[in-house]
């Protein structure tokens, strides 16, 4: 076995394109969950006690599903609900479903993870609810909660190959079907692991960099 | 004869069924500055947080100024809650300080001062920081406005608190331990602001273990053991001779310390 | 649905733990390895551990299973698909274990130790007696929640071919034309499951601190 390069370059506009797509559906699905669970935690919070709990429901079952049964059922079993989606638009609301769970745990822990104390101390002084959530509640959780959103990130990355089984074409389906043509699948498979790799090392380096530029604003007191 | 700057009357404080405040009748002059002692678990710390209206009393009133905290009697010896605009008024007039000091870590000590100053009174950017700056210098602090909480000591963090508390002008200062979480060689800076602060006239209600403190600084001290206030006096009277059991009892745990020939 | 398909779709979910089970074991023991090799002062163990780590938990599951499943026959090596799984899913686990081992080990108190060594414990019983204990009690809510997620990421091996509940709900809904109640239903056992083991997972933790209380 040879690791065909070859493979790479004449197939450069096709992976390039498929990266692209790998690109595109992380960063807007990423984006769109960080907002849905910020405000999923957020109501869970100061909501009402019967949203709370059904939103407490709908985290629960996404974080004890697999992702790709998720996907199924969004995809072929939509359909029969009336929401007949394509490929793309299925990948990328389900990826934004999926991971609005999870991120809406970081925020909740985030907010719980504010010592009280500052909140009292905010209160003493007058401010509103509403002040304390934007001026020392949210500032304050989301340097606490930026290396687990780095990480998630990077999770959701990964996950991002699993649309390949909908027929996302993105970078692993892509891939994957150059190799089949071309009777090299294992090098192929071989390649986009190594790309992958790099690319989650890459984004983790940047997440670190990140957090360093924040740290001193690192509780001064524990 | 002068009003009292905080006016308790017969207040009790349970969490769930434990009666942590057992009937609590305290007067707080203005310009005067009061000790709450007691052991641990006596409810000294709750009483001054039901002050701060941190907690809910569960029955009795207490009054700021002469305006009813929280909750005003409606006449047949009922209470009903007041409205959040009157509660946050009646408050407005009070600074407290904590043991923990609660500084904003993602703001600046001038950030953490003067961010009520712009966000609750509205006072424009450039003069609230005027303020602040006068604030942090009065506490010794003027040169560490631009420093984040965890580039600051102990000592220095709970100076920045009391300078957040003071630029709201309140008419009375409480203190939750304000020098329990600092190393002994940094209580002296904080109590040293306190003591100018009690020298200038602030009404203060200060939660100490500091006996030393209290004694000297203390316009009167209040004893407190299991709910009850047990003693209400001036110093003198207080730790002179004969001293009350319980509180003989108390100060002999601080022996070790050297306490007991401050008093 | 009727009986017949609910005691296979039962069924496949068994699959599925089993297979999860095994794979967590299997990449307990690896994943020890790689954390000692990781933690060693030895560069010729302690740089291809940290790789190991880096490699396994950079890359997709998914395209780790398509490597291994199609690698094994290209060098030669025949085996059922189910047994391909259960590599991918090991090694893949072991990596994320090796972490969570070493995070474990890192915690416990450095007084805890010092007091060893002032009783006059051997490094070695220091590790037996103490570290280890502390640093597996101290990994077991890490433990749990790989558990789950594997449970979870086994639903992956339906794209080699493995029947668990994932492939199983897939085979089903094609030929019946009703995947929302094949996959919602698929769905509500791994709910089960899950939970099942988060709670076990309590349970052990609160008994492990009552031990550790008396």
């Amino acid at each position: 076995m040879t690791l065909d390069f070859g493979l790479i370059v004449q197939n450069l506009p096709e992976i390039l394109a498929a990266f692209w797509m790998t690109i595109w559906i992380w960063i807007v699905s990423n984006i769109l969950a960080v907002a849905f669970g910020f405000a999923v935690a957020t109501l869970r919070r100061y909501g009402p006690g019967w949203l709370g709990l059904l939103l407490r429901l709908f985290v629960e079952v996404i974080r004890g599903t697999p992702f790709l049964v998720q996907l199924f059922l969004l995809y072929f079993g939509g359909p029969f609900i009336g929401l007949s989606l394509d490929p793309i638009p299925a990948g990328l609301l389900g990826m934004t479903v999926y991971a609005t769970a999870y991120y809406s745990e970081i925020f909740r822990a985030g907010y719980n993870a504010v010592p009280v104390g500052h909140v009292e101390a905010a209160e003493c002084v007058g401010l509103t609810r509403g002040q304390i959530i934007r001026r020392i509640l949210v500032p304050e959780m989301t340097m606490l909660v930026l290396p687990q959103c780095v990480n998630m990130a990077i999770l959701m990355m990964k996950e991002t190959a699993i649309l390949s089984i909908i027929t996302v074409p993105e970078l692993t389906l892509v891939v994957g079907a150059i190799g089949s043509q071309q009777y090299a699948f294992v090098e192929a498979m071989f390649l986009l692991a190594l790309f992958y790799w790099f690319l989650v090392e890459v984004s983790g380096f940047l997440g670190r960099i990140a957090e360093a530029r924040l740290s001193k604003f690192r509780f001064a007191h524990s | 004869m002068t009003r009292s700057a905080v006016l308790v009357r017969d207040v009790h404080k349970s969490f769930g069924d434990v009666e942590v405040l057992k009937g609590i009748d305290l007067a707080v002059p203005q310009g005067s500055t009061t000790c709450l002692l007691g052991p641990s678990g006596s409810g000294k710390s709750t009483l001054l947080r039901c002050m701060a209206f941190l907690e809910e009393t569960t029955s009795g009133t207490i009054e700021i100024n002469g305006q009813p905290l929280g909750f005003a009697e409606t006449g047949d010896g009922r209470r009903t809650r007041l409205p959040a605009g009157d509660i946050r008024k009646v408050r407005s007039r009070i600074g407290m300080v904590f043991q923990q000091f609660n500084l904003w870590p993602h703001m600046t000590a001038l950030g953490n001062v003067t961010e009520a100053l712009v966000t609750v009174r509205g006072m424009k950017r450039k003069e609230a920081n005027a303020k602040g700056e006068a604030q942090l210098a009065r506490v010794g602090l003027g040169d560490r406005g631009h420093h984040y909480p965890s580039e600051l000591s102990g000592g220095q963090q709970q100076r920045v608190a009391i300078a957040r508390a003071l630029a709201l002008e309140p008419d009375i200062l409480l203190f939750d331990e304000p020098t329990s979480s600092l190393d002994p060689e940094l209580t002296g800076e904080v109590l040293n602001v306190m003591r100018e602060l009690a020298g200038g006239g602030m009404t203060m209600v200060v939660v100490t273990h500091e006996i030393g403190f209290a004694a000297s600084v203390g316009d009167k001290i209040v004893f407190l053991d299991q709910g009850k206030l047990l003693l209400d006096g001036p110093p003198s009277e207080i730790f002179g001779a004969p001293r009350h059991p319980r509180l003989q009892q108390f100060l002999e745990t601080y022996l070790d310390r050297g306490a007991a020939t401050l008093v | 649905m009727s009986m017949r398909l609910f005691e296979l779709m039962l069924w496949a979910a068994g699959n599925t733990i089993l297979l999860s089970a095994i794979s967590i074991l299997i990449g307990f023991v690896i994943g020890l390895m790689v954390c000692a090799a990781k933690v060693s002062a030895n560069p010729f163990l302690r740089i291809p551990g940290t790789l190991y780590v880096s490699l396994f938990r950079g890359v997709p599951l998914l395209v780790q299973l398509l490597l291994i499943y199609n690698l094994l026959p290209a060098v030669g090596i025949m085996v059922p698909s189910v047994v391909a799984a259960v590599i991918g899913l090991s090694l893949c686990t072991a990596a994320y274990q090796a972490e969570n081992l070493r995070g474990g080990f890192q915690s416990v108190p450095r007084g805890l130790l010092e007091a060893a060594d002032m009783v006059g414990m051997s490094p070695w019983k220091q590790l037996v007696r103490i570290r280890a204990p502390i640093a597996f009690r101290l990994t077991l809510p890490a433990l749990v929640n790989e558990a789950i997620l594997i449970l979870k990421a086994s639903s992956l091996v339906s794209v080699v071919g493995v029947i668990e509940l994932t492939r199983m709900a897939q085979n089903l809904s094609a030929s019946s034309f009703r995947p929302l109640l094949f996959y919602s239903v698929a769905g509500a056992m791994y709910l089960v499951i899950c939970w099942a083991v988060a709670g076990g997972g309590s349970i052990a933790e609160r008994m492990l601190r009552t031990g550790s209380r008396a």
